[in-house]
């Protein structure tokens, strides 16, 4: 009898059996290996959102995995509830502060669920709450570095730990672009209420009032042509009158210059006035033709004078309109300066109206001299 | 008028044979029931069935599993990481191993070995009024003849596909040495990380469906020979067919329940 056949019941039992040895071992290792036998501590945590994190999904520390979720819900408060396990052997890590970080590979790479060991002395109980990174708690702890956050080790997101501030930056300048912007837009279109609307509907309102104050610089500048025209006749008869009393007083004058030169000479007064027929008897029996002159010529001085007194008088009654005018045009000048000003530097462009140092006149009027 | 009664005749026939085969493994199944009750002579038909259809199948099962898990081995150790996605290469000889070509292969060879051994034997001792002899005694031929072929290589089945997990998952560890050296504690470390219970159950059922459907069909098959020795090869050559059919619909089925 063959082999086989004569000893087949032995055969097969040892064939049945290692079988049977060899899956209770398979079993026992892949048991041994996925933690049947030791002992798991429970905790639970609050996630913003599920993307990344599934039941089974592995919490690691430094490379090592330390637990895993258990199971997610979505709540009332749309988070998602979660609840995950920490292996016995990292168990003293659990201790007060710690957090959870769930971090994305931002080349697509997956995801991964930190676990950062707080500082605190006092070990974590079962089914007590551990806050991720994201949270207010978590945010307050990592600020306050209750919680030991290792530098992350990978190049990629330390680069980009680094050019994410500078990205933030870049993007919170486009917002105010963008607002500003926006605000531009608003301005232009009427409907904005703010400074630089305010500016735009000022601009505006001053080019549409620029046709009215040139037209009353138009005005302002006839008057003052008008004013101008009458003062200067006023002035033109004036000065003839000055040619007429300049030359009367130039025959007086020539007239006491001879006199003076006739009396310069002391040889011939006294003969002269003392002769018969000299000067002084001639003066004395002229019928006061002489008297008469001389009167004559007081009378004109007296008249001239008056009437240089009448032109003065004339002239101070017309200073303060004169002076008047003269600051209407210098303040319409000056608007009108400002408007143009403004809409040369257009504000969109420029930065606006520049300020302007003003200068008081130095002329005062007469009348406001005389209240000082 | 012929071409519809032709296929109604066909349709009533292929209803009948279903019928038949249906009421076949329900036999079978109570029958194996009330096998392990009895203290019979079926014992030793079932312990010779498991001798052939497991141990002597044992060495062409294992040289199998080591080819496949070895190619599965090198090829991912050299393919998978320019992908940087080493750690599949276990996964992916997991999946293959335990969950799909294990069972399959150890199915189809125990089709071509058994199956058709068992259809052909039965099928001779139809022709050689065997059946009847056994009928003519007081036994029951579903009870004496296929419970243990039924038995056996259910058995045989699911043990095989242990040994094909072994030797798929470890012993291609030791033919990878050659080409790509690993540390063993390494393999088995990343191996057993990864391996669920779920993976090793879901082979060992497929086998247990696939040594059921070898069993029964090739037990109907050699039931199905009439009077005739020519017609014995014939159903060998259905019971191979319809159980390769069978085991590749069945391994289907039974994929999309797992991963349904």
């Amino acid at each position: 009898m063959k082999f086989k056949i004569k000893y087949s019941d032995q055969i097969v039992g040892l064939f049945i059996v290692i079988a049977v040895v060899i899956f209770a071992l398979i079993v026992i290792l892949v048991g041994a290996n996925q933690r049947w036998f030791a002992k798991d501590y429970r905790f639970k945590t609050v996630f913003q959102s599920a993307t990344g994190v599934s039941p089974g999904t592995s919490i690691v520390m430094k490379g090592f995995v330390v637990g895993k979720i258990n199971r997610i819900t979505l709540n009332a408060d749309n988070a998602v509830d979660a609840d995950f396990h920490i292996y016995d052997t990292y168990r003293n890590l659990v201790r007060e502060f710690s957090i959870l970080e769930l971090t994305v590979s931002p080349i697509g790479l997956g995801s991964q669920l930190l676990f950062h060991p707080g500082r605190g002395e006092r070990l974590l109980d079962e089914e007590e709450f551990i806050p991720t990174a994201d949270s207010p708690a978590g945010i307050a702890i990592i600020e306050q570095e209750l919680v030991e956050i290792p530098p992350k080790d990978d190049t990629i997101t330390r680069l980009l730990a680094n050019v994410n501030p500078l990205l933030e930056n870049v993007n919170r300048v486009m917002i105010t672009i963008n607002r500003t912007l926006t605000d531009v837009n608003r301005a232009i279109a009427g409907q904005s209420t703010g400074p630089l609307g305010s500016i735009v509907n000022d601009v505006s309102g001053a080019a549409a009032r620029l046709p009215v104050m040139a037209d009353r610089v138009d005005d302002i500048v006839a008057d003052v042509q008008t004013r101008t025209a009458g003062l200067l006749d006023q002035v033109s008869s004036l000065l003839l009158a000055f040619q007429v009393v300049s030359s009367d007083v130039g025959a007086i004058s020539n007239n006491l210059a001879a006199t003076t030169e006739a009396i310069r000479d002391p040889t011939g007064l006294v003969p002269k006035l003392l002769d018969p027929k000299g000067s002084l008897k001639t003066f004395l029996d002229d019928n006061d033709a002489l008297y008469k002159r001389v009167m004559s010529i007081v009378a004109e001085v007296e008249t001239s004078v008056r009437s240089l007194q009448g032109i003065v008088t004339g002239l101070n009654g017309e200073m303060p309109k004169i002076s008047a005018v003269l600051n209407e045009t210098r303040t319409a000048i000056q608007q009108a300066q400002d408007v143009l000003e403004g809409v040369k530097n257009n504000p969109l462009i420029r930065g606006g109206v520049p300020e302007r140092a003003y200068q008081d006149s130095l002329y005062g009027s007469m009348r406001e001299g005389s209240f000082e | 008028m012929n071409i519809l009664s032709s296929l109604g005749k066909s349709a009533r026939e292929r209803a009948s044979t279903l019928l038949y085969g249906l009421g076949f493994f329900y036999n079978v199944i109570t029958e194996t029931l009330r096998f392990f009750k009895r203290s019979q002579v079926g014992y030793k038909v079932l312990i010779n069935q498991i001798l052939f259809t497991g141990y002597e199948a044992l060495a062409i099962n294992a040289i199998m599993a080591v080819a496949i898990g070895a190619a599965i081995n090198v090829i991912g150790s050299s393919l998978l990481p320019q992908f940087g996605q080493s750690q599949l290469m276990y996964t992916i000889l997991i999946i293959v191993i335990t969950r799909e070509l294990g069972p399959l292969l150890t199915a189809f060879v125990i089709t071509a070995r058994s199956g058709t051994a068992i259809a052909t034997e039965l099928g001779g001792m139809v022709v050689n009024h065997e059946i009847e002899a056994y009928i003519s005694v007081g036994l029951n031929p579903i009870s004496y003849l296929v419970v243990p072929r039924f038995i056996g290589v259910v058995v045989s089945m699911v043990i095989l596909t242990v040994y094909f997990n072994l030797f798929g998952l470890l012993g291609s560890f030791v033919v990878v040495q050659i080409v790509n050296p690993t540390p063993v504690s390494e393999y088995l470390g990343n191996l057993l990380s990864l391996l669920t219970i779920s993976d090793i159950f879901s082979g060992l059922v497929k086998a247990f469906i696939f040594g059921i459907i070898v069993s029964v069909v090739s037990t109907y098959q050699g039931f199905s020979v009439n009077r005739s020795s020519t017609e014995i090869p014939v159903a060998g050559i259905r019971a191979v067919g319809q159980s390769f059919i069978l085991i590749i619909v069945a391994d289907v089925l039974v994929t999309l329940v797992q991963y349904a």
